[in-house]
């Protein structure tokens, strides 16, 4: 989406809704901003439903103000927690079939590859733990094994937080949760291991208190997965509802469990250093 | 339940609006170098409240 057509057409100024206006005159498009300028221009998501104090929530509003070309962006999603908030975010967007994120982010971006030739079109898979460690695991190791030009970007909340609380592959092992009274019984997945094996040319892992960090390492991941391959990045977005403490408490948790991970091959490396991010 | 910000103690260093999860709440004035926080879309979650270094923002109980 270019900004000229997002632009209002002659005589329709006073009767489009002020929000969308804002968005119009005051939106991030094309300008080239980022989290430093967060609080100065108009967020791509209106508003949403989630819970208050919700991580995957700060996570979604700091990935979308990190996204280096949001009006060529397209961001494919699952089934979650995050797919309810995904309407009301002014970027393309694709709610996919439950696991299925990975297949049809892979087709889309080659077909834009055909279609676009000249220009970056950005294909970003964001979903939950459960749509990419559990239910769609295996479309996800494919894309990667095939070293499709994809960035997956998991919002780990360590549960099916839409759903009442049931345990995931992500959560911890002992986790004790609505749908899992007796606590978990294996430990959590290393997804970032099997990533770096699967083929992966970036792979990162941060929690939403380090924001600063979360916007590079998002500008990092899509440069790479522009120009070499596949890259993945796991953002721990901690969840007040389920594993019910206060929502004052989300960053302080965030952080002390915060595992800050950077695995770049030279090839990435390189593209990382001559772009200067 | 209100957020607000005390504006004589607001150094604008914006560490709030890294935290706050909702979108276009506190916004920064550059002219001012102060935050502002709409409280229509604030969903009282208080994280700006425990991020804020300096201790500007505070809640008041307001009767409905």
């Amino acid at each position: 989406m270019k900004k000229n057509i997002a632009t209002i057409s002659p005589g329709f100024e006073d009767i489009m809704p002020e929000e969308y206006q804002d968005l119009v005159n005051d939106g991030p498009y094309g300008r080239g901003l980022g989290i430093k300028n967060l609080g100065t221009f108009k967020e791509l998501i209106e508003e949403h439903p989630l819970c208050a104090g919700c991580g995957l929530a700060l996570a979604i509003r700091l990935t979308a103000a990190s996204l280096p070309a949001p009006e060529d962006t397209i961001i494919v999603g699952t089934t979650g927690c995050n797919s309810i908030l995904m309407p009301q975010l002014a970027i393309h967007n694709i709610h996919s079939l439950f696991g299925n994120q990975s297949s049809l982010a892979a087709g889309l971006k080659r077909a834009l590859k055909l279609r676009y030739p000249d220009k970056n079109k950005d294909v970003v898979v964001m979903a939950g733990d459960g749509g990419i460690a559990d239910i769609g695991l295996s479309p996800t190791l494919h894309t990667w094994l095939r070293r499709e030009n994809l960035t997956t970007i998991m919002l780990d909340n360590e549960s099916y937080s839409n759903t009442g609380g049931q345990e995931s592959g992500m959560s911890c092992e002992g986790a004790v949760l609505n749908m899992a009274p007796t606590g978990k019984k294996f430990p959590k997945i290393p997804m970032p291991e099997i990533a770096k094996d699967s083929g992966c040319a970036y792979v990162a892992t941060v929690s939403v208190a380090n924001a600063r960090r979360l916007g590079r390492m998002v500008k990092r991941a899509i440069l790479v997965a522009r120009e070499i391959g596949p890259t993945y990045l796991q953002i721990f977005v901690p969840c007040p509802t389920n594993y019910k403490f206060s929502t004052s408490e989300t960053l302080k948790r965030a952080k002390e469990r915060e595992k800050i991970m950077e695995y770049i091959s030279s090839e990435a490396e390189k593209l990382i250093k001559e772009a200067n991010i | 339940m209100l957020i607000s910000v005390k504006n004589e103690k607001c150094t604008g260093c914006r560490l709030c609006i890294l935290a706050c999860p909702e979108p276009n709440v506190i916004c920064f004035n550059p002219k001012k170098k102060i935050v502002n926080i709409d409280p229509d879309g604030c969903k009282v979650c208080r994280l700006c409240i425990e991020t804020c270094p300096e201790e500007a923002i505070e809640s008041t109980d307001v009767a409905i």
